[in-house]
């Protein structure tokens, strides 16, 4: 073989090209699969990319990865706190944190540094070593510093001093002197809080407690979770577009056969047709990346303000608004886009490459082999559904924390292999309504057949549908599951009406006063403070511990998913000195009910009994639940938080107001601002997390929403392409006197069955894949398993969706039929 | 073909809302508000300025700089000689403001303040500082009794009765801390005109004195060892608000004690002076055993550097030849070992020196502005 000259190579190239002219619908299928795919793609990657930016510069702030430290009785810190410390020897420093509103309603978070005293290393501290610029950091008019990105936002505001840019910091964060930031929120003698570099190892007053960097709830992993589903969300859409690509490029191929064939016998090298089907190739897939990468960024910027709320409201990271998007992120979107188009038209290539010249009139040959082609199908569908069988059984086995990677290639494997077996299962299906049909429904009989012919060309848009089905229901049901659980468990552990936190001065008094209250049933005091858990002599670092009062109330309702015997035995260990824990830290650590561990209490090294694990959804962290009063004398836990339970009254809301009133008349406490407040109202509570739980799945849904679309476009895509060809087969039957009403149906009916089989396939693979995400990917993910729940009501929906798909896709082959003129069908049924 | 053209349309579309939603590039500076600052001026030290004690001791914010700077030479039971720096440096970010703003805040402060501390032992030096800013109370000076502090690090009056004459100083850094008791068995010292003292021809100067007659005993402790010693103490207070001329590059500046009693305070600001070369500006105090002083000026002193050596980089004179004719001085200066190098944010050289020559003794010598190689 040889390559000829540039100028055939152009010649043969415009020729393969001219086919597009011809059938500019294939161009527009290709181009449109291309597009899709990578415009949901990059969407996502470009969501990740700028999230991790973000990330990035918030951990690169100073107070990422200092220490903290607080008073040991709960109290606020003052000036006066840091001045003892640092008289004492101690390398703290202060900062003062806050919100500042803008105009629009949004905020921006104000952190007041105390250069002179913060921890070297961080790029505050290091002041670029300029004196100048640290003098003018201290004195008036001072300086804010702020990123590019929440420039214009920081200009909205009044009263600031002069900005400066500083492209390494978090989004939405404003960062200036202690002094200015002391002033514009008011708080004179008060610091948020003290922070002191992780490596020094001090004695501290016994007034004081340190929280280390480590135990503070970490959102790396927990955010990377939420990345990683919003990846596989982005490679199940560039899967379905890269199935339409397959198909696109099958048909024109197929189409072309006859004019490859006669290119090689006009004396082309095979090897100039295969290098110009590349270029071919080249040359879409660098325009598909193009419109697909524009569209992505598109995309994505209309998704990140979403997404961006959803991570605040979650983990607490703030992510800038506006999109940061690094060079290697084009680079990837464009190797992705070809990467995949390469994969898809690989075959296209090879079969090209393997044009017999002799085997002109076979155009159709290789339908021949469809049978054996299924069979491979089904073959290799099943090897990996077989792997995700043992997959999964590996999984269960291992039972504690496992590997999220692991879950995805599992959801990967079963989708894969569905789809594999999804064309054999159809062509089974069809056979059987074939045998067991009427035979005097001839008509019937005919469009199952047909039915059956058009498979090969159905069946990769069937298979993206599938995905697409099974994924919205998979995602759907476990999303509807959380839901319902979630809300369960919010009711069972918010028993009281109303939530006051004292300051440590006025707890007592409060208490008292409360129970003195005629309208007041219980009162549920809770504390919380951390202490070293010890494994096997070994510290595995800081567990979270929350005392609670074990009243009759709390005892009915605190949900429990896992005790020794029963409810009530486990709750008379509890006041025995057992503990609870929480379904995060039995996964962890392994442990069961009846099970020991140690912990390190300010005195001594205590052992506790496992008595129940308990339900704890949204917590990263481990947690072990004690009885308040023993948290108080044994762990020197400051006073909390105070629940108080209304007795029952028929005007809750006006009881409620009234105790609210008084409450902030007695004790000067208000119900305002979000951030340590005295009075929270329950139910102002359970509106909270339901909004930030509505807002953390409105994003896997949109995406949900963009693939169940996708394939649908792909249904289409493949109609369109084939509708001239399927018109031929059609018009002998027009010519047999069948009108072309009937005929209109005849169709729209075929794929309303070729979806409705699909739909019902994806109904035990939508099923399994909730299986899948509740009990092994939130395991891994988060650490806690959910109930499988089954909504008979959205199946239905599924379906429905799919005969809709099939209703609409089948609609503008159907009309061009109609509107077709007789004169033409004839001349179509003498062609065929 | 119609349709073709309707793909590219399509595509032209596309690049267009692209376009419109590309995120926009960052600006890539803000303006400045251009705010100058107010135009009040610090205070100048001044010939015919008189020196008040106790209030002196105390800081002079409406100067733009000042310190309370002590070195000691110490020595232990075994013969092991030690050096100590203690020095408060504070300094004026902008001159204060006689309307006092209504938004001050406990943390607004002009003054900033910034310290030292040094311990030299016969092989190694170790050294830390601080920061803090005025207002708080984590930094400052008091006077009655004298107490200059940071962190908790202080120079402090040894009770509540002492006056500046009986002080006791501690500081600690990570691998090294001390404390120290000084008793002064001489008078103050003011140096140039009553405590005038020149720094460069064209006339301006600081205000300077000194207790060089402190006497030492203490606890220094390296690495976690405790070491008994005595020694002598140079205490030296100075403010000012021009720090170095324009043409000043840095300076060497000798505080000496001589076995006959007398002590030695010689300074050498390079670059900017009257000397013969036109290129330093020197000066210096004779002081007595009874403390009696003696202004030096150029024609007086020879500062001379014998022998350079590599610090950090830097090529810095350990070794001099001090010559003060009038007082039939003349001797070597060297330090006693080249390492004393304070890698601080300002960065200088500062160390105990051995005196040999006409005269035996010892003392510090500081050395600043010696450019990186």
């Amino acid at each position: 073989m040889s390559t000829a000259a540039p100028g055939v190579l152009r010649t043969t190239l415009g020729t393969l090209l001219s086919h597009y002219r011809r059938h500019p619908g294939q161009l527009l299928m290709l181009l449109l699969g291309l597009w899709i795919a990578s415009a949901l793609w990059s969407g996502v990657q470009a969501i990740n990319a700028s999230a991790r930016e973000s990330y990035a510069r918030a951990e690169a702030l100073f107070s990422a990865d200092l220490d903290r430290i607080a008073r040991r009785d709960g109290a606020a810190l003052s000036l006066d706190d840091y001045l003892a410390l640092r008289r004492a020897g101690l390398p703290v420093s202060p900062i003062i944190e806050g919100e500042l509103s803008l105009p629009d309603g949004e905020s921006l978070a104000l952190i007041g540094i105390e250069p002179l005293s913060l921890p070297g290393g961080a790029p505050l501290a290091q002041q670029d070593g300029d004196a100048d610029s640290l003098r003018n950091w201290l004195i008036p008019p001072y300086r804010v510093r702020v990123a590019p990105d929440s420039l214009a936002k920081a200009r909205t505001l009044e009263g600031l001093p002069p900005l400066e840019i500083d492209p390494d910091l978090p989004p939405a964060t404003l960062v200036t002197d202690i002094a200015v930031a002391a002033r514009l929120l008011n708080m004179d003698r008060h610091i948020t809080r003290l922070v002191i570099a992780p490596e020094r190892d001090v004695e501290l007053p016994s007034a004081f407690v340190r929280t280390s960097t480590d135990a503070l709830a970490s959102p790396g992993q927990l955010a990377d979770s939420f990345h990683l589903n919003l990846t596989a969300m982005g490679l199940l859409a560039l899967v379905v577009g890269l199935f339409i690509v397959h198909a696109a490029l099958g048909l024109a191929l197929e189409q072309r056969l006859g004019l490859l064939r006669t290119l090689r016998a006009l004396g082309v090298p095979a090897r100039t047709l295969i290098l110009a089907l590349g270029l071919e190739l080249l040359l879409m897939g660098l325009t598909g990346a193009l419109l697909g990468i524009v569209s992505g960024v598109i995309l994505a910027q209309l998704l990140l303000p979403d997404v961006a709320a959803t991570l605040d409201a979650l983990y607490e990271t703030t992510v800038s608004g506006t999109l940061n998007l690094p060079w290697y992120y084009w680079l990837g979107g464009v190797a992705i886009t070809l990467g995949g188009l390469f994969s898809a038209g690989a075959s296209m290539l090879w079969r090209a490459a393997r044009v017999n010249v002799l085997a002109l009139g076979q155009a159709q040959a290789w339908r021949a082999r469809l049978r054996s082609q299924l069979r491979l199908q089904l073959l290799f569908g099943a090897a990996l559904l077989v792997g995700a069988t043992c997959l999964w059984w590996y999984l269960a086995s291992t039972g504690g924390q496992q590997d999220l990677a692991l879950g995805f290639a599992l959801v990967a494997l079963l989708l894969l292999g569905a789809a594999l077996c999804l064309p054999p299962l159809l062509a089974g299906l069809l056979g059987l309504l074939a045998r067991y049909l009427p035979r005097r429904a001839a008509l019937l009989q005919w469009s199952v057949a047909d039915l059956q012919l058009q498979l090969p060309q159905l069946s990769l848009a069937m298979m993206a549908l599938l995905l697409a089905l099974s994924a919205n229901l998979g995602v759907g049901s476990m999303v509807g599951g959380f839901r319902l659980t979630f809300l369960d468990w919010l009711d069972q552990r918010l028993l009281a009406d109303l939530y006051v936190r004292p300051s440590m001065e006025q707890f007592e008094d409060l208490e008292s006063w409360l129970q003195e209250r005629s309208e007041v049933a219980t009162l549920l005091p809770t504390r919380s403070t951390e202490a070293e858990l010890i494994e096997n002599d070994v510290n595995v670092g800081p567990v979270a511990l929350f005392g609670i009062a074990p009243e009759p109330i709390l005892r009915r309702h605190w949900p429990l998913l896992d005790t020794l015997e029963d409810r009530e035995a486990a709750w008379s260990a509890l006041n025995q000195g057992a503990i609870f824990i929480n379904e995060q830290l039995a996964r962890r650590q392994g442990l069961a009910p009846g099970d020991t561990l140690q912990l390190k209490s300010p005195a001594s090294l205590i052992t506790l009994r496992v008595a129940a694990i308990y339900p704890d959804y949204g917590n990263p962290r481990g947690e072990i639940v004690l009885p308040v009063s023993r948290l108080a004398t044994e762990f020197k836990a400051p006073s909390g938080t105070l629940g108080v339970v209304l007795a029952p009254t028929e005007d809750r809301a006006q009881t409620l107001e009234r105790l609210q009133n008084a409450l902030r008349q007695r004790f000067l406490l208000t119900g305002e601002g979000t951030d340590g407040t005295p009075l929270i109202d329950q139910q102002a509570l359970k509106q909270m997390a339901t909004e930030v739980f509505e807002r953390t799945f409105a994003i896997t849904r949109a995406l949900n929403a963009l693939t169940l679309g996708v394939a649908g476009l792909a249904l289409l895509t493949t109609l369109l392409a084939q509708a001239e060809a399927r018109r031929a087969q059609v018009a002998p039957l027009w010519a047999l006197g069948v009108s072309r009403s009937r005929l209109v149906l005849l169709q729209i009916g075929q794929l309303v069955m070729a979806c409705l089989g699909t739909a019902l396939l994806a109904i035990p693979l939508g099923l399994l894949l909730t299986g899948t995400l509740v009990a092994v990917i939130n395991v891994a993910a988060f650490g806690w398993r959910l109930p499988l729940h089954v909504f008979p009501g959205q199946i239905a929906m599924t379906v429905a969706l799919a005969v809709m798909v099939a209703i609409l896709a089948a609609l503008i082959p159907a009309w061009r039929l109609w509107r077709v003129p007789p004169r033409q069908l004839l001349q179509e049924f003498a062609a065929a | 073909m119609k349709r073709l053209l309707a793909i590219s349309l399509l595509f032209i579309v596309m690049l267009v809302i692209g376009w419109q939603f590309w995120p926009d590039e960052p600006p890539s500076t803000t303006s400045y508000a251009g705010l100058g600052e107010s135009s009040g001026d610090f205070r100048q030290a001044l010939p015919g300025t008189a020196l008040t004690f106790p209030k002196d001791h105390g800081p002079h914010p409406d100067y733009r700089i000042e310190w309370w700077y002590l070195t000691g030479n110490l020595v232990a039971e075994d013969g092991r000689r030690f050096g100590v720096q203690w020095t408060l440096f504070r300094q004026a970010m902008a001159p204060s403001n006689p309307q006092q703003d209504a938004s001050e805040t406990p943390w607004t402060s002009r003054q900033l303040w910034m310290a030292h501390a040094a311990l030299s032992t016969p092989e190694r030096h170790h050294f830390s500082e601080r920061f803090a800013r005025g207002g708080v109370g984590q930094a400052g000076v008091k006077t009655e009794p004298f107490d200059a502090w940071i962190d908790n690090w202080s120079l402090r009056a040894a009770d509540d009765t002492a006056g500046f004459e009986r002080l006791k100083v501690t500081a600690q850094g990570e691998d090294f801390g001390y404390r120290l008791a000084l008793e002064a068995e001489g008078p103050l010292v003011r140096h140039g005109k009553q405590g005038f003292s020149q720094k460069s021809a064209d006339g301006q100067g600081s205000m300077y004195y000194s207790q060089p007659f402190f006497q030492v005993t203490g606890e220094v402790r390296v690495d976690n060892e405790p070491v008994a010693v005595t020694g002598r103490a140079w205490l030296d207070r100075e403010w000012s608000s021009q720090l170095l001329g324009a043409t000043q590059s840095g300076w060497d500046w000798f505080s000496l004690h001589l076995d006959s009693g007398a002590k030695l305070m010689a300074f050498r600001l390079r670059g900017a002076g009257d000397d013969e070369n036109g290129e330093s500006y020197l000066s210096g105090s004779w002081i007595t055993p009874e403390g009696e002083v003696t202004p030096l000026e150029l024609e007086d002193l020879r500062l001379t550097p014998l022998e350079y050596q590599s610090v950090a980089g830097r090529d810095i004179p350990v070794h001099w030849r001090v010559q003060v004719h009038a007082h039939e001085l003349d001797v070597e200066v060297r330090a006693r070992h080249p390492d004393q190098w304070m890698g601080t944010s300002f960065p200088y050289w500062e160390g105990m020196v051995e005196v040999s020559g006409s005269n035996e003794g010892e003392g510090y010598l500081e050395m600043t502005g010696y450019a990186d190689k």
